[in-house]
């Protein structure tokens, strides 16, 4: 199993671990009743997303007319967030399924908890184009189907369209995946459980046994998928950009979009999972399976998206000059110097500067920095899109068009709301299933597992590497 | 064998073929136009294109390095042999540029005198407002400046490469040296390379603007570098070297080809679905061109470089038959080469053709040009209209061909010299073992 | 094996080298191996035991083209034939524009298709229980089973003994 491995990999599972170690360790979270954190966590959770729902309730019954929506600015923070909460959700896929076939095994240590929280960011996506509708009950629209309005069709054409298809395929193709992983740890739970929890994980594992052919195809079926899963990823982000690039307004019909976006996307994600992670592995207790190592292998995969993403901009910057459209060229000094500086700002300090002070070793490897940072990125990519959706549309061809939007108390209710759905989901998740993904940590153990390899490697290089021969 | 011999016959074989290129681009010139378009695009093509490859290799080498691939060690030899390529480069660059000074060509409707002064009969407002980076000074600083920086860190990686397997230490000082170096290389390289770009391809078609452009070049030469990295390990091979590179390792650069040919095609079809969906006149009319007037580039494009890859390399025991590798890479190489005549020879033509036109209503003595330009721009004021196009720009003539083949032979030429001066396995690498036992 | 009853005899070992080593060394006393159970997967298992490739990804691929042609024909019908409408100045058959939906539902079909088929071959569904051996196969221990229905003492002896010596910690009968 285990090939020759290089001194210079460091070891991603510490503490000499032994396999049934590690099933304690991942599976022992489920076992155990909340401590207080979790469950102080719970209710805040659970009260941002009962305000959220009210809010909706609130749109859904006044109308959109209680957005700060206008006729130039048809889209605000509800479009923002969507492509926030998407962007956000491609980490997961990206983690499992880029990750895997590049090979990088310190995806192990984090692709469970990633996959759960792309489901869970695509969820509070997907509310958004919905309740931006207006008349919510009227979604059945959206689908293909023979309908009452003759036999009419929905455009094909449209990228909205597109939108729902991407979506909806990507939503899931991650589900399938995520729990194709899950199987063979819900029978381990089942194993360790008693009483009515055994039943319980009894149905979710399927009557996994681990038997060598099963194993197989489950290796065969995870690489398919993600094989599928990795143009996905791709196509779900770039889908998202055709709203906006397909269209003929300045500053949204560019052709760097699709990739542009699909980078910010991996770096919203990466960030999103690092502010996650940092605070699982810390009240789980999972410091010798999320280490250092995994967090700086995250912060250069950070760095590297932040500065694709920060040629994109450079390029858009420059390109629309070089266009010499006086359309195009005013959008982007609009951007930078109009009443939305604040936000191009906001975007480009967030998103560009700070995260080059990952070139520095030091704080690639400080868990402080990483979670300030990450923090730092989230907002910075949302107010990219922000950057993108508002600053335009406030500033349309025809100057008497011209506004100036902020959102009213619902439309940030309804953020918020997202926020508590997503949590709420987050915390069920680490009650219900091991957040790392157990049989998976098992299968790199002796190839990255601190007693086989790194510093203080007790059996040796030469021993790990001749291990299975 | 980890000492390659360059031997004789190679050399005679390699030497011929770039003699059958000189004598091609000799040809060319002869019977080309009066400005001898077709020479210089062709130059010009092949030029960005072997560039191209040689700086993604390292590029390549160093994205590899910094991600810790590892399994990549028994082949990184053959990716510094390419980068060293770009001296080459830098040359045939300087010479280019130098013809946008002194006139030897009219590749760049940009580069036209007066272009941007609003008393000259030259004077286009468009170009003149572009006039600060689509200029003679940028243009032969942008292209010699940047190959300099990638030459000099190309021959930087080269040589500490080299010092590590001769005084290669337990601790790994020279890896964690060129670990910082290829870091400092990557944002460089991502940062100029578009640049370089815009200027040598993009502004070709001088009006015509696309943000994607750079990346989507960048994806075309990626794939032609796999290519040649599979057929130069595989002609290696052949040969008793690189005993170490087994079938994984095929099966790996071969999975490579396979994605990176969807990339392309992602890029390619984001670019041109954008463009035809907006249907913004300035923007369609750089697709309208090819694919009215070079209907068989256009989707033979798509054809060699999209759906033969994606069909024959889905298959997994495609990528270890060396048949079908060798058959693929080829195609390949070709099929991108070809992607670059498409994007440069039906814009330098219009330009050409355009200042034909000019010269020979200007000056009334130069009866010829305006004979010339005039029989072939047609009409030429009304896009997509149909008018002869010369040969060597419709399709790659045999001419072409010639040069292409004269130019690979250079390269090739080059890079086995370099094999010769180190071991082709790099021994102290820190990965060596993990590569030398890959398993896919 | 749950429609009749089995008689298995099982080892486990501790770790998956021992495994490797046992299995091998059961296909030189040509013993017939029931089963192998393991927590993760093993790399270089299936050489051993005999498995052949799984052919998963010819599936994926048939599901793939038949949602390619499904959507790909469906949109093509709808607006060339069923009610043809011009969007934006486009043609009836907008090729680009049909794209990204026939990408979406390829990948969809194939996803569905591969992840059902997977379930299906392996008799795995929610709510079925399954015979489990030993409840430290999906902790840390690594099964290997033999079928003992209708074997002679001596047999059996024989395979307590090949346990023995191939280093497994534990020997167990069980009646599934």
């Amino acid at each position: 199993m285990s090939a020759p491995v290089s001194k210079l990999r460091e070891p991603l599972i510490m503490g000499s671990k032994t396999y049934h170690q590690i099933t304690e360790d991942l599976v022992g979270p489920t076992e155990k009743a909340p401590n207080s954190a979790w469950i102080i966590a719970f209710i805040l959770a659970v009260t941002f997303l009962s305000f959220g729902l009210f809010c909706i309730a609130w749109t859904i019954y006044v109308g959109i007319g209680s957005w700060d929506l206008n006729r130039t600015i048809g889209w605000g923070w509800d479009i923002t967030n969507f492509v926030w909460w998407v962007g956000i959700g491609h980490a997961g896929t990206l983690i499992s399924a880029i990750l895997l076939l590049f090979r990088q095994k310190w995806r192990t240590g984090v692709n469970r908890a990633a996959e759960a929280m792309t489901i869970f960011a695509v969820m509070c996506a997907g509310l958004f184009p919905l309740i931006h509708m207006g008349r919510l009950w009227l979604a059945i629209f959206i689908f293909p189907y023979p309908n009452t309005r003759g036999p009419l069709w929905v455009n094909f054409n449209s990228p909205l369209l597109w939108d729902v298809f991407a979506i909806s395929t990507y939503f899931t193709v991650s589900v399938l995946f995520w729990y194709t992983g899950l199987v063979p740890d819900f029978a381990t739970v089942r194993d360790r459980a008693k009483g009515i929890r055994k039943n319980i994980y009894n149905a979710l594992s399927f009557g996994w046994t681990g038997k060598a052919k099963h194993w197989q195809r489950w290796e065969s079926l995870s690489l398919l998928l993600a094989g599928i899963a990795t143009p996905l990823v791709l196509s779900v982000h770039t889908i998202v950009s055709f709203d906006f690039a397909t269209s003929i307004i300045p500053g949204w019909h560019t052709t760097i979009f699709p990739p542009y976006f699909v980078a910010g996307a991996i770096f919203s994600g990466f960030a999103m999972v690092l502010t996650l992670m940092l605070i699982a592995r810390k009240i789980l207790g999972l410091e010798d399976y999320i280490t250092v190592n995994h967090i700086e292998s995250m912060n250069k995969v950070i760095l590297l998206t932040g500065n694709i993403v920060g040629v994109a901009y450079l390029t858009e910057l420059f390109i629309s000059w070089y266009s010499q459209y006086t359309y195009e060229q005013f959008a982007f000094f609009n951007r930078a110097t109009g009443v939305y500086w604040w936000s191009y700002f906001g975007m480009m300090t967030c998103n560009v500067l700070s995260p080059q002070i990952f070139w520095v070793k030091k704080y690639r490897r400080s868990v402080f920095v990483t979670f300030i940072m990450s923090i730092f990125i989230n907002i910075g990519m949302w107010f990219e899109r922000f950057v993108i959706i508002a600053t335009t549309l406030a500033r349309d061809y025809l100057p008497s068009s011209w506004s100036y939007y902020k959102p009213t108390w619902v439309e940030i209710g309804i953020y918020l709301g997202t926020f508590g759905l997503f949590f709420t989901c987050f915390l069920l998740f680490t009650r219900v299933a091991p957040v790392v993904a157990v049989a998976e940590v098992k299968s790199i153990l002796k190839t990255s597992g601190d007693q086989y390899i790194g510093p203080d490697a007790k059996h040796g290089h030469e021993k790990a590497g001749t291990a299975a021969h | 064998m980890h000492q390659f011999i360059f031997t004789g016959r190679q050399k005679s074989v390699l030497l011929g073929f770039m003699v059958l290129g000189l004598l091609c681009m000799g040809l060319t010139w002869a019977v080309d136009d009066p400005f001898h378009t077709r020479f210089w695009t062709n130059l010009l093509h092949n030029t960005v294109f072997f560039t191209g490859i040689a700086f993604i290799a390292l590029f390549v080498y160093s994205a590899w390095m910094t991600a810790y691939a590892g399994w990549h060690t028994v082949v990184k030899r053959i990716f510094e042999g390419f980068s060293l390529y770009m001296v080459v480069g830098l040359v045939l660059m300087l010479i280019i540029a130098g013809g946008t000074w002194f006139h030897y060509h009219h590749l760049y409707h940009w580069a036209a005198e007066g272009i941007a002064d609003p008393t000259s009969d030259h004077y286009d407002r468009i170009l003149a407002g572009k006039s600060s980076f689509l200029n003679k000074s940028w243009y032969t600083f942008g292209s010699v400046g940047f190959l300099a920086v990638w030459t000099f860190f190309a021959f930087r990686i080269r040589s500490m490469s080299i010092a590590e397997d001769n005084a290669g230490t337990a601790d790994y000082a020279h890896h964690q040296k060129l670990k910082r170096i290829v870091a400092i290389f990557l944002p460089i390289a991502a940062f100029t390379s578009a640049a370089a770009i815009w200027q040598w391809v993009m502004s070709i078609d001088a009006h015509w603007y696309s943000t994607m452009f750079a990346w989507y070049a960048t994806a075309s030469w990626f794939i032609a570098m796999m290519s040649l990295t599979i057929l130069t390990v595989i002609f290696l091979k052949g040969k008793g070297y690189l005993e170490e590179v087994t079938g994984e390792h095929l099966h790996d650069l071969g999975k490579w080809l396979f994605a990176i040919s969807i990339f392309w095609t992602y890029l390619w079809f984001s670019q041109f679905m954008l463009i035809w969906y907006a249907n913004v006149g300035e923007e369609t009319v750089y697709f309208q061109i090819r694919r009215d007037d070079y209907p068989v580039l256009f989707y033979g494009n798509l054809i060699i470089n999209f759906v033969l890859p994606f069909l024959i390399l889905m298959r997994n025991s495609t990528k270890r038959k060396y048949g079908t590798l060798v058959f693929m890479s080829v195609l390949l190489l070709f099929g991108h080469w070809v992607d670059f005549f498409l994007m440069i020879k039906p814009g330098a033509l219009h330009t050409a053709l355009e200042a034909m036109e000019h010269m020979g209503t200007a000056v009334g003595d130069a009866a010829a040009a305006h004979d010339h330009g005039h029989a072939l721009a047609g009409d030429h004021g009304g896009h997509g209209a149909h008018h002869a196009i010369p040969p060597g720009f419709k399709m790659p003539g045999l001419l072409e061909i010639g040069t292409f083949l004269g130019f690979l032979a250079s390269f090739l030429y080059f890079s086995l010299n370099q094999f010769t001066k180190a071991s082709l396995i790099s021994k102290n690498d820190p990965y060596l073992a993990e590569s030398l036992h890959h398993h896919t | 094996m749950a429609d009749k009853h089995s008689e298995v005899l099982f080892g486990l070992y501790d770790d998956e080298v021992d495994l490797l080593d046992a299995v091998k060394q059961a296909n030189a006393d040509h013993l017939e191996i029931m089963d192998v159970l393991t927590p993760f997967p093993v790399h270089g298992l299936d050489p051993l035991l005999g498995l052949e490739e799984s052919r998963l990804h010819i599936a994926g691929f048939i599901y793939g083209a038949l949602g390619t042609m499904t959507a790909f024909g469906f949109m093509t019908w709808v607006f060339t034939r069923d009610w043809p409408i011009i969007f934006g100045g486009k043609p009836y058959w907008s090729v680009p524009a049909f794209i990204p939906i026939t990408f979406e539902l390829t990948v969809l079909f194939c996803a569905i298709g591969i992840t059902v088929t997977f379930y299906t071959i392996c008799g795995l569904a929610p709510g079925k229980t399954p015979d489990i051996l030993d409840d430290r196969i999906t902790d840390d221990k690594f099964c290997l089973a033999f079928k003992t229905n209708g074997q002679s003492s001596e047999q059996i002896s024989k395979l307590k003994n090949f346990f023995s010596r191939t280093g497994a910690s534990e020997v167990h009968n069980k009646v599934i």
